[in-house]
């Protein structure tokens, strides 16, 4: 196995406080990693940081082998996909769904050329998956906040990444579809050799399909848990009582 | 108005004139509405007024000089709009009336007859040179080749910066380059129109196609449609009434505004609060 992410002390300071506090990791390929913690624990920070949206104090990151400079950055973010936690766009805004899943491919497709026939036919295929193909032609804006995000879901498939990121994915996904969204991603990590980070509230969601489970806390990484661990109510218990004092 | 009145070089050069400022200013419209960057656009326009008041003052090309001070004008602001981590509300502000009072102040230094400078106010259509035409002429079709090169790009920013940013796409480099084609369009169409009026065939026939479309590319259409039909009628308007012609263009720009916001497909969408639960909105 080779190393498809590496943190070292990553330090990311704000007047208030620390976003992200000497934080160091490492990510195999083909890993499941999930990230849990509280609001304001850096965990979305952490993923910012990974495609390049946020730079830090100090600290160094390399993604697919590659130092993160401004430089490497287009080639690291071709190969990766983020979804983020939330989405601010003009609810008239003049484009369907259809055409943002396509844009997760325009970095892919690349400059002065026009979708060609697989892409399209790729883009079918994972609205298909996230069952969004029966609002393909609706204004991105008028869907529900639900269906918004199937469609950035498929946004960050029809990247087809070798590292995906994704911060509260199961977010206003009905019970239904958030069970399917793990069977879409494991189904991902078989096709595409896919690694993925998933940030989530969602703890049941998490140790269903993570192999990993990290703890996060005023901007550290304070646990490193397996699923069976994560599970064990007691150990995340204490971990959050251990924030409290 | 006699129909003649076509064969007249001068009117000749106003039709082609209204034709090309009413293509290039609405396409870049639609990347500022779309975009939501009217007052980046507006302050634009101010200091590219201003500096072509300036080119008068001290003899130099105020094309030139109306270019140089909209690149300035972005510098300063794109970054700030850019930064998003605080409103830059009171910055462009600021910038805005910055620009207006260096107007006036340089209107009032002009030397001599004020006549140029009130063309530069005002827009003259009948007046405009042919390398004034030639320089329009350029930026629209410059424009339009950057546009339908880029096309899935500008797209893409249009949709969400940040999400353009993170798939490879040069988002920051793309939306600095709609801010130069904004200082491009404004300066080539700013003798036509008038440099307090430009920036409204810029937004209004945009904001007109937005009321009317759910598709991008009839959004460019249908603002191009409007723009070309704006200049054309206030062209005619002109001569039939004998008032100035970018006042009469931005007049009837304007209603079509009205006109679509009234019966606008979207005008439901429009009074409706926007959804706050927590994930979009
Ligand atoms: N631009 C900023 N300026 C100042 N503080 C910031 C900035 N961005 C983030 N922070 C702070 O950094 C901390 C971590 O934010 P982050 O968004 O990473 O949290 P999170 O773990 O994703 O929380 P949530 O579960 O609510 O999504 C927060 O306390 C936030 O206030
Ligand atoms: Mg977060």
């Amino acid at each position: 196995m080779s190393l498809i992410l590496e943190i070292k002390n990553a330090w990311i300071r704000y007047p208030q406080k620390n976003a992200l506090e000497d934080v160091s990791l490492r990510v195999e390929e083909r890993e499941m990693l999930g990230i849990f913690g509280y609001n304001g624990a850096g965990k979305s920070t952490l993923l910012k940081v990974i495609i390049g949206l946020k730079r830090l104090d100090s600290g160094s990151v390399m993604v697919h082998g590659l130092q993160l400079t401004p430089r490497a950055l287009l080639e690291i973010r071709r190969k990766t996909a983020y979804l983020p936690q939330c989405l601010d766009t003009d609810i008239r805004m003049p484009i369907s769904a259809w055409d943002v899943a396509m844009m997760g491919r325009y970095g892919k497709i690349g400059l002065f050329k026009r979708p060609s026939r697989s892409d399209r036919e790729f883009v079918r295929t994972v609205l298909r998956q996230v069952d969004a193909d029966s609002y393909a032609n609706t204004p991105f804006g008028m869907l529900s906040g639900g269906e918004r995000q199937r469609v950035m879901i498929a946004h960050a498939l029809a990247q087809e990444p070798r590292l995906l990121l994704m911060d509260e994915p199961t977010n206003s996904l009905d019970l239904n579809f958030t069970r399917n969204l793990g069977n879409i991603i494991r189904e991902a990590h078989r096709r595409l050799q896919l690694t993925s980070i998933i940030v989530s509230h969602d703890a049941e969601f998490l140790s269903e399909i993570c192999t990993r489970i990290l703890l996060m806390r005023d901007g550290r990484i304070t646990r490193n848990l397996l699923p069976d661990e994560f599970r064990d109510d007691r150990l995340v218990d204490r971990h959050f009582r251990e924030a409290l004092q | 108005m006699n129909i003649s009145i076509i064969n007249d070089p001068f009117m000749q050069h106003a039709i082609l004139a209204t034709l090309l400022a009413g293509v290039v200013c609405p396409l870049i419209g639609v990347l500022v509405v779309t975009m939501r960057l009217s007052f980046i656009g507006v302050s634009l326009a101010h200091a590219a007024f201003a500096g072509a008041l300036l080119g008068l003052i001290l003899g130099v090309n105020s094309a030139i000089m109306a270019l140089i001070f909209s690149v300035i004008a972005a510098g300063i602001l794109g970054p700030l709009a850019d930064r998003g981590d605080f409103s830059p509300d009171t910055a462009m502000g600021v910038m805005f009336t910055s620009a207006l009072g260096l107007s006036f102040l340089f209107l009032s230094l002009i030397p001599g007859p004020e006549t140029e400078a009130l063309g530069l106010l005002w827009g003259g259509v009948l007046t405009v040179t042919q390398t004034e035409l030639g320089f329009l002429a350029g930026v629209t079709l410059v424009t339009l080749l950057t546009l339908l090169l880029f096309y899935k790009e500008v797209c893409a920013v249009l949709f969400q910066r940040e999400i353009a940013e993170s798939t490879g796409i040069p988002a920051t480099t793309i939306f600095y380059g709609i801010l130069l084609f904004c200082g491009l369009a404004i300066t080539s169409s700013l003798n036509i129109i008038g440099g307090m009026l430009v920036f409204c065939l810029i937004i209004n026939p945009a904001a007109a196609a937005y009321q009317l479309t759910y598709r991008l590319s009839t959004m460019f259409g249908l603002s191009v449609l409007i723009g070309v039909l704006s200049g054309w009628l206030g062209l005619i308007f002109s001569c039939i009434f004998n008032l100035p012609t970018g006042a009469l263009i931005i007049v009837t720009s304007s209603a079509f505004f009205l006109v679509t916001i009234t019966f606008s497909p979207k005008r439901k969408v429009h009074f409706q609060t926007i959804p706050k639960d927590g994930n979009y909105g």
